[in-house]
């Protein structure tokens, strides 16, 4: 497989990126989200199926959506997403020979 | 005309401060002695200034304007920028007029690269300084590569930066000791299907062709092959930059690991004549 999803991003997956970025660098973002998801969601221009694969901690989604990983990543810990979850859902997406090198 | 003390190598990864407990304690006890013995001889060589090469997360920079190589001119440079990462807040003192000459130089000799007054440091410097145990005063210019977001400067163009840093660094008169840590990798998954399966195979070979001491090789095996490493593997940038700055010197490990419950192939490694490799043995 491929080390990334997108090797250039699609505006979708920018404006995502967007959200998960100012969410975890602006002072008072992260309050703001947890306090009204929705409503601090609507401050993007995001489609409603967008808003809710951030809402809904769909971090497969996310990933298949082509948001960078690192941001994803530090979102997963930053909204305090369990890591076994993250992991799960990240793993349901392997394909067979995605891991070949390893045996 | 400074001396080049020391060129070392090695991973970083916030989940060693965030989740250091995800592994044995007899195994994280042995990576950190790794960190630690890498920080002893880092002192041993008395350099008065430290060029770190490392990677921004997308916390400095975003997709909106996103530089393929930044040289840190700023004073003083606060860390980290992570709220989520469990360290101490701590302030490295920069050395502006040593970056400031780099940045002229790179220029000069036809690299772009960009540079910053202004930066908050993140796991990708702190995570190894921090666990090397080297002198918070120490004062530092971090150079950063964009090795997470592509498209990416090439493993070749990298290796040549690091040419010109080395010769830059060793024409340089305004310190008299200068060590270089180079930080990255070596095989990761960050937040893809594959996190938490090391390769490694790419590593370990990898490693012994950085032993063999051919750099063509090296960068032709990291260029065709990185992309079986994992996206966090094509931190190995900053590993061609310190191959280039080394000028020949020979490469030892000091330390490999994969490490699946990190996510991450630990990997220490050192550019030069000194027994860092003899002091902490090797692991595969």
């Amino acid at each position: 497989m491929s080390n990334w999803r997108l090797m250039m991003p699609t505006t979708e997956a920018y404006l995502l990126d967007k959200v998960l970025y100012e969410l975890h660098h602006k002072p008072d973002d992260l309050a703001a989200y947890n306090a009204d998801k929705d409503a601090y969601l609507a401050r993007f221009k995001l489609t409603p199926e967008m808003a809710a694969m951030i809402s809904g901690n769909d971090v497969a989604g996310l990933y298949e959506a082509g948001v960078n990983p690192y941001l994803l990543r530090a979102h997963c810990i930053g909204v305090r997403i369990p890591e076994d979850v993250s992991l799960a859902a990240l793993r349901g997406l392997m394909k067979e020979g995605d891991d070949k090198w390893l045996n | 005309m400074a001396e080049l003390t020391g060129i070392y190598t090695a991973s970083h990864t916030p989940v060693m401060l965030n989740f250091p407990d995800r592994i044995p304690a007899d195994l994280r006890t042995e990576i950190f002695g790794a960190y630690e013995a890498m920080g002893r001889d880092f002192e041993s060589g008395k350099p008065d200034a430290l060029v770190v090469l490392s990677n921004d997360h997308l916390h400095n920079f975003f997709l909106n304007n996103f530089p393929a190589l930044c040289i840190g001119v700023g004073e003083s440079y606060e860390s980290p920028i992570e709220h989520w990462l469990k360290a101490k807040r701590r302030v490295f003192a920069g050395n502006q007029a040593f970056g400031a000459y780099l940045l002229q130089e790179a220029l000069q000799a036809d690299f772009d690269p960009s540079f910053s007054m202004e930066m908050v440091l993140d796991h990708g410097s702190l995570t190894p300084l921090e666990l090397a145990g080297l002198d918070p005063d120490l004062p530092i210019v971090p150079i950063l590569f964009n090795c997470v977001q592509p498209p990416m400067p090439t493993m070749r163009r990298c290796y040549q930066f690091g040419k010109f840093l080395g010769d830059a660094i060793r024409r340089y008169d305004g310190v008299e000791r200068v060590a270089i840590l180079a930080t990255g990798g070596i095989s990761h998954d960050i937040a893809t299907p594959r996190m938490g399966m090391v390769n490694c195979e790419f590593d370990e070979t990898l490693l012994q062709l950085l032993e063999a001491g051919d750099p063509d090789a090296v960068v032709k095996y990291a260029t065709e092959q990185v992309h079986t490493a994992g996206n966090g593997a094509e931190e190995i940038r900053m590993w061609m930059a310190a191959l280039g700055a080394a000028g020949g010197l020979p490469f030892r490990r000091a330390y490999y690991r994969a490490v699946n419950d990190w996510y991450t192939g630990i990997g220490i490694g050192h550019f030069g004549q000194s027994e860092l490799a003899a002091a902490t043995g090797n692991h595969g």
